[in-house]
């Protein structure tokens, strides 16, 4: 394996961490300190790997992704980038980076993003090898295929040869001997209608027939006469082709195709006969191999799982397989750009366009559209097809569906995202715990009733993190639909504000609730809408015990209405959140609590929300404090209904 | 004079005068878990070491300068700047190069940029083996 890895950042600190860590992981690292300076350092040394921070001075990551990806389409490109900067990561994403991992740089979740691009390029070398054995294989199936074709041919240059043998047959005597090498039954007959030649598979089928008649040879019937193949050619002068039985000297019946020629000694006279009888059994044997080998082919053409498709030098489509036209329409005749990409005009860096150019086979990856519009990613491989003077007159794509792959491997790395965060909480949870039990322990110890009370919470705050850490993932792993009624807003937000008061009341934080008393009924699926109430008010809470600058803290749960939806606002006088933090909350596995979050609990609130076509938002000041507000629908929209309807209609059927 | 000096040796006097005016050993706390962080300095103090704490880099440079502790413990991996940045920016420094460090991290392996760590702990701690670490480092805790 090539351990060559390019390392870029403007930071020398961080290249000087980076650079220890890669070189323990057994990689020979090159550093710069920005886009162009990395750029020089790829072209000379051509790391498959590169990992780039995206801001940086003079040439910034995504215009060295850009240029480095022109240069080598194959180069494993990882960003680093801030929480902040998704945008940032969208792009470079959109220009094929490998990867993308948030600073500040965690070892683990570098080296997990190495372990991919290291699985990429090992899957990509896999599917090269797979399709350059594909390459062999078809190529070695043509070759048998010209083999049988000619065999066949055979029998059309025997027609020749008949009449090129009359100048060789000047003398017969001497002439016949070529013949003994033929894998047919070779006589010459006189005017007599006798055999006066034979060549040796002749004699060995049919015996030794010098001076018989010319038709002895032939089965009981018409042709056993006078009007024998060889008595019409001397009767018209003309070489005749007829299909005959003839008897083996084991009195077994051979069909044959009979090719007779006339030997003219002078001008005129047709003094000798040729007559050349190929088997059909033989023949039709290699007929049916001819059909068989052709079926395979085609077969192989079509049920490889590639599109295969064979271009002109317009980049016009000559043939299609049958993957091909599953996907993408029976479009012979179109443009491939136009029926792979929707486009009007050929795409830049075409391979196709390439090999016809320099006559070499040409990978790269793109992504293609299919006719029902859905994106495929693609391996592609292309090979030309030569005319026999060497000139490439079509070529040949190749294309893997890599898509599946694809998939798999995203949904493993945010598998795998999701494994080291938890682990990395529970962790967390267990210091916590530890802690809570030396204050219990050595507040027994020394009497101390202030300790025992300051350890009993602190388990309880880490129980009460684990059950919400366990109850969302079991609300991650699973789909579930809305299981909605007509609730009353008011009981609902009690139940909410009941659940958590004991516990923020706990922490000496003023709890506040405000209530529209006249607010009436909303359709709402009420155990999941209330976690994520509890979910957003334990945050408040947290923001609360966290922040050391205020001497007192409240929490405010309110709930109001406007014409159409139901608005529960929380605000604390917490921690509150920067910037960066604020516009990321609601992300899958962000947590801005260290080891204490798991980065589930607002996604799977905001998920919840959504699920309800209401929304939610967050205004934060750091240090002041911060403010959700939760919108929900009062009726249901009947999209999210039917769905579930729907689900009952099927359950009562069954 | 020398006799007394002598007598209050022998009844192990002065060692213990002489412990009492060296100050007790500071260990610098450094975790973004407050709960972690009071865990750890309730655990020292009562030991009889003396605590600072910080949350983040930017305070652990502040307790550096301020509280110029004997010995950190440092979590890896916190927010804005990572323990190793931190780590290796700290060794920068003439005045703090030496302090000794031990890691305390929820991370499996500690960095290896980190090349004159004490100790490597695991989330989860040992209580008895991180205080044995801290004996072996910087001294007993003073007894009062």
């Amino acid at each position: 394996m090539d351990k060559k890895i390019l390392l870029v950042d403007d930071e020398e600190d961080i290249r000087d961490v980076l650079d220890i860590s890669l070189s323990d992981l057994g990689y020979k690292v090159f550093t710069a300190k920005n886009g162009e300076e990395a750029f020089q350092i790829f072209r000379n040394v051509n790391p498959p790997i590169v990992l780039t921070d995206i801001r940086m001075p003079i040439m910034d990551g995504i215009e060295l992704l850009q240029k480095i990806k022109k240069e080598n389409t194959d180069t494993e490109v990882i960003m680093f980038t801030g929480h902040g900067d998704m945008d940032l990561a969208i792009k470079s994403l959109k220009y094929e980076a490998t990867d993308f991992i948030t600073k500040p740089i965690n070892d683990e979740i570098l080296g997990f993003a190495l372990e991919r691009a290291h699985e990429r390029i090992s899957m990509r070398q896999r599917i090269r090898e797979y399709t350059e054995n594909l390459e062999e294989m078809v190529r070695e199936k043509s070759a048998r295929l010209v083999e049988v074709e000619r065999l066949i041919a055979v029998g059309q240059v025997i027609e020749g040869l008949s009449s090129a043998t009359r100048n060789i047959v000047e003398d017969f005597e001497g002439g016949i001997t070529y013949f003994n090498e033929l894998p047919c039954l070779v006589s010459i007959h006189n005017r007599d209608l006798k055999v006066v030649a034979t060549n040796q598979l002749y004699k060995e089928r049919l015996g030794d027939k010098i001076g018989c008649n010319s038709w002895d040879a032939y089965k009981e019937g018409a042709g056993r006469s006078a009007k024998c193949p060889v008595g019409k050619t001397f009767h018209t002068g003309k070489g005749q082709r007829s299909k005959e039985t003839i008897q083996d000297v084991n009195g077994r019946e051979v069909p044959v195709i009979v090719h007779t020629a006339p030997i003219r000694s002078g001008e005129s006279d047709v003094e000798l006969v040729l007559e050349i009888s190929a088997d059909i059994t033989e023949m039709n044997r290699l007929q049916e191999e001819l059909r068989t080998t052709q079926q395979r082919y085609q077969q192989l053409f079509d049920e490889v799982p590639c599109y295969i498709s064979v271009q002109d030098g317009k980049l016009r489509l000559v043939a299609t397989n049958r993957q091909f036209k599953e996907d993408f329409g029976d479009e012979i005749g179109s443009y491939c750009y136009n029926v792979y990409k929707h486009r009007n005009e050929p795409c830049p860096d075409c391979p196709v366009v390439k090999t016809f150019e320099s006559g070499k086979s040409q990978q790269s990856e793109t992504v293609v559209t299919s006719k029902t519009g859905e994106q495929y990613n693609v391996l592609t491989w292309t090979a030309p097809i030569r005319k026999a003077d060497g000139e490439v007159t079509q070529v040949m794509e190749m294309s893997t569906n890599i898509t599946q792959i694809r998939r798999l491997q995203d949904h493993l790395s945010s598998l795998g995202l999701l494994i080291g965060s938890i682990s990395h909480g529970i962790k967390g949870i267990m210091t916590g715990l530890d802690g809570g039990m030396y204050w219990l322990d050595t507040g027994i110890e020394k009497g101390n009733q202030e300790r025992i009370e300051k350890g009993w919470d602190v388990i309880k705050l880490m129980v009460d993190r684990l059950k919400n850490m366990v109850l969302n993932l079991l609300y991650y792993a699973k789909e579930r639909d809305l299981n909605w009624e007509r609730t009353d807003v008011l009981s609902l937000a009690k139940d909410v504000a009941s659940t958590v008061e004991p516990k923020i009341k706990g922490y000496s934080i003023e709890f506040i609730h405000d209530f529209d008393r006249s607010i009436g009924k909303f359709e709402v699926d009420t155990s999941v809408v209330s976690s994520a109430l509890i979910n957003i008010l334990e945050n408040a809470m947290d923001a609360c015990i966290e922040d050391k600058s205020k001497k007192s803290h409240k929490i405010i749960f309110s709930v109001t209405q406007d014409k159409d939806h139901i608005v529960f606002d929380i605000h604390d006088n917490g921690m509150g959140m920067d910037r960066e933090t604020r516009e990321n909350i609601f992300t899958l596995f962000f947590s801005s609590k260290g080891s204490k979050g798991t980065g589930l609990g607002l996604f799977v609130s905001n998920k919840i929300i959504q699920e309800h076509g209401g929304s939610i938002r967050a205004d934060s000041t750091p240090g002041q404090g911060s403010h959700f507000n939760i919108r929900l629908p009062k009726v249901l929209p009947d999209i999210l209904k039917s769905k579930v309807n729907k689900k009952a209609q099927s359950l009562t059927i069954e | 004079m020398q006799g007394i000096a002598s007598i209050l040796i022998n009844m192990h006097i002065i060692p213990k005068l002489k412990e009492r005016c060296v100050m007790a050993k500071k260990i610098l706390v450094m975790d973004d878990d407050p709960t972690t962080v009071d865990y750890l300095v309730d655990l020292f103090n009562d030991n009889g070491y003396e605590t600072c704490f910080a949350y983040n880099a930017a305070e652990g440079f502040e307790a550096l300068k301020n509280e110029k502790p004997d010995l950190i413990t440092l979590d890896l991996d916190m927010p804005k700047v990572a323990g190793p940045l931190f780590y290796i920016r700290y060794t920068k420094i003439q005045e703090f190069k030496d302090i000794p460090v031990i890691v305390i991290s929820g991370l499996h392996v500690p960095h290896r940029s980190i090349k004159k760590v004490v100790a490597a702990l695991e989330k989860p701690i040992d209580r008895e083996e991180l205080l044995a670490i801290v004996r072996n480092t910087i001294g007993e805790g003073s007894s009062d």
